[in-house]
């Protein structure tokens, strides 16, 4: 399988401020499904924000589908971005504009004619139970109504990653529990998933492969459970103390 | 469903609420200096055109007054056979009375006033024609004749006039840069408002020209009101400098009024604010983008 997604002794600081993210080397391949954990400050979101091009690292190789993004003049950026869906921690949604226009968002900027816009964005907002609030704008929504708006932003254009920054964090476990079906769903048809949490619950339950980093460095990952649980799952990872795992 | 044209909500910015203002302001000062600077094109042109080519013919008045014809009608009659002369204009009694005028008053009117006669001679430059030669040709035909080349102390005017069109031209560009960097302060201030939704569209895909347009799309606008607003405030001022130009009548200086090339002139002040204010926000934009990742 062909790797999505690759990390050379990545490292990341901040100004003139000490590394926040230290010799990270993995790789995801296309299709699989991975669990970002570690303790707050650990550089979970560091590293996601790497993953989706939202800041450039300090040094070491980030090669997002086979391409070196340092390489890559800012144009380009632009087509891999639209490869990746994004699902912030605080929703990011725009204020200003109602749930049908931030989930065509996506769409918008890509210069889809607005007749597909309106068929697939409808469609979707249908999937996620928000049909009757399509004029509805954030501010006036629910947590979980901007969650799921989010979410539909994220997947509207059909991404090859997606990330998702604690998608659980502010839902009831019952909507968590849809959440995390609703990723698997997306992960079948061939999108590489990648959820940043806090909830190991969620993390045991599911048993994906996971992405262990604490104080800056991808630490381990848990081969019990990927040996027990992930044996769909592609995975080939090297963590920054040499240790390789490959499981297919 | 209807599609918000801004992504961004950059109409509902702070900085959009003064913004129209201060283009309001410079763009009354562009009409001003505009006008100013067509007016004195206007005052300049008719000096330089009456510089070019042209001499002044000045016969005294006659002891007798029934002289004054015939001595007008001989100098007429040299001057047509004079190598040089391309024709020749006499001035009637009732002008030279009111060009008199502002010297004399109510006494220029006077028929007891012995009055010299004038006319205007239309030259070729490029012939050897001199004020002199013309005077010594036509005082030979009346004793103490004058002609006078308006050209020496024409031009001395028409550089100054010119140099005070230049002037108005480097306020004109003082104005130009003050607004550039107007739109520039204000859009650099609403990326910082706005930097969250711009982080947002870069994620979602958006190309720097995607985000640039919506700032260039609003300057232009904000531009446009700004544009009206001063012309609107420049026209009653125009039309009261155009009254004290009227009546302040120096005898000297050309009538210059706000005929329609001014008014042409001073009404591009509002699309030239516009599409300045625009692509100076696109520009702005997009070098603030590329810093960005």
């Amino acid at each position: 399988m062909t790797e999505v997604v690759r990390f050379e002794n990545v490292g990341l600081r901040y100004g003139l401020g000490p590394e926040v993210l230290q010799d990270i080397t993995f790789g995801l391949e296309a299709g699989s499904f991975h669990f970002l954990v570690g303790p707050s400050g650990a550089g979970k979101s560091s590293l996601l924000r790497l993953m989706y091009l939202a800041h450039r690292q300090t040094r070491g190789l980030i090669s997002l589908f086979g391409q070196d993004t340092i390489e890559l003049p800012r144009e380009k950026l632009t087509n891999i971005r639209r490869r990746i869906g994004v699902m912030f921690q605080d929703f990011r949604l725009l204020p200003h504009l109602s749930a049908f226009d931030n989930v065509a968002l996506p769409l918008r900027v890509a210069g889809v004619r607005e007749s597909e816009i309106k068929r697939h964005v409808e469609e979707l907002l249908v999937w996620v139970a928000l049909e009757n609030h399509m004029d509805v704008r954030p501010p006036t929504m629910s947590g979980g109504q901007q969650q799921r708006v989010a979410i539909a932003r994220a997947v509207i254009s059909r991404p090859k990653i997606l990330y998702a920054d604690e998608p659980t964090g502010n839902v009831d476990s019952r909507i968590a529990a849809r959440l995390m079906h609703l990723f698997e769903e997306l992960n079948k048809l061939g999108t590489t998933v990648v959820i940043a949490t806090h909830n190991e619950s969620i993390v045991n339950e599911f048993g994906r492969p996971v992405l262990k980093i604490d104080s800056g460095r991808l630490e381990t990952i848990s081969k019990v459970q990927l040996k027990e649980k992930t044996s769909k799952s592609k995975l080939n990872i090297t963590t920054d103390l040499g240790d390789q795992s490959e499981v297919s | 469903m209807r599609f918000n044209r801004y992504n961004l909500a950059i109409e509902k910015d702070d900085t959009n609420r003064f913004l129209p203002w201060l283009i309001a302001f410079m763009a009354l000062l562009a009409a001003l200096s505009v006008a100013g600077l067509l007016m004195l094109k206007q005052i300049s042109s008719v000096f330089e055109y009456n510089s070019q080519d042209s001499m002044t013919v000045q016969i005294p008045a006659a002891e007798n007054p029934k002289f004054d014809e015939q001595n007008t009608i001989k100098v007429l009659m040299a001057l047509k056979k004079a190598e040089g002369v391309i024709n020749t204009t006499r001035v009637s009694n009732a002008e030279i009375k009111k060009l008199l005028q502002p010297w004399l008053g109510d006494a220029a009117g006077s028929e007891v006033l012995p009055l010299p006669q004038i006319i205007d001679v239309k030259i070729d430059r490029e012939s050897n024609l001199t004020a002199e030669k013309l005077t010594n040709l036509l005082i030979k035909i009346v004793p103490g004749i004058k002609v006078d080349d308006h050209s020496i102390w024409l031009n001395n005017l028409v550089d100054t006039l010119q140099s005070a069109e230049f002037i108005a031209l480097g306020v004109v560009l003082l104005i130009t840069l003050a607004t550039i960097g107007t739109v520039v302060f204000t859009t650099r201030t609403g990326m910082g408002i706005h930097r969250q939704t711009i982080e947002v569209l870069h994620f979602v895909g958006a190309q720097d020209e995607f985000i640039a347009r919506q700032f260039a799309a609003r300057a232009f606008i904000v531009g446009l009101q700004g544009g009206f607003g001063g012309i609107l405030l420049a026209i009653p001022i125009l039309y009261a400098f155009e009254y004290i130009l009227k009546n302040f009548d120096s005898g000297l200086l050309p009538k210059a009024d706000l005929n329609i090339s001014i008014w042409i002139g001073v009404s591009f002040v509002i699309p030239v604010v516009a599409i300045i204010a625009m692509m100076t926000a696109r520009s702005t934009v997009i070098k603030t983008l590329k810093k960005m990742v």
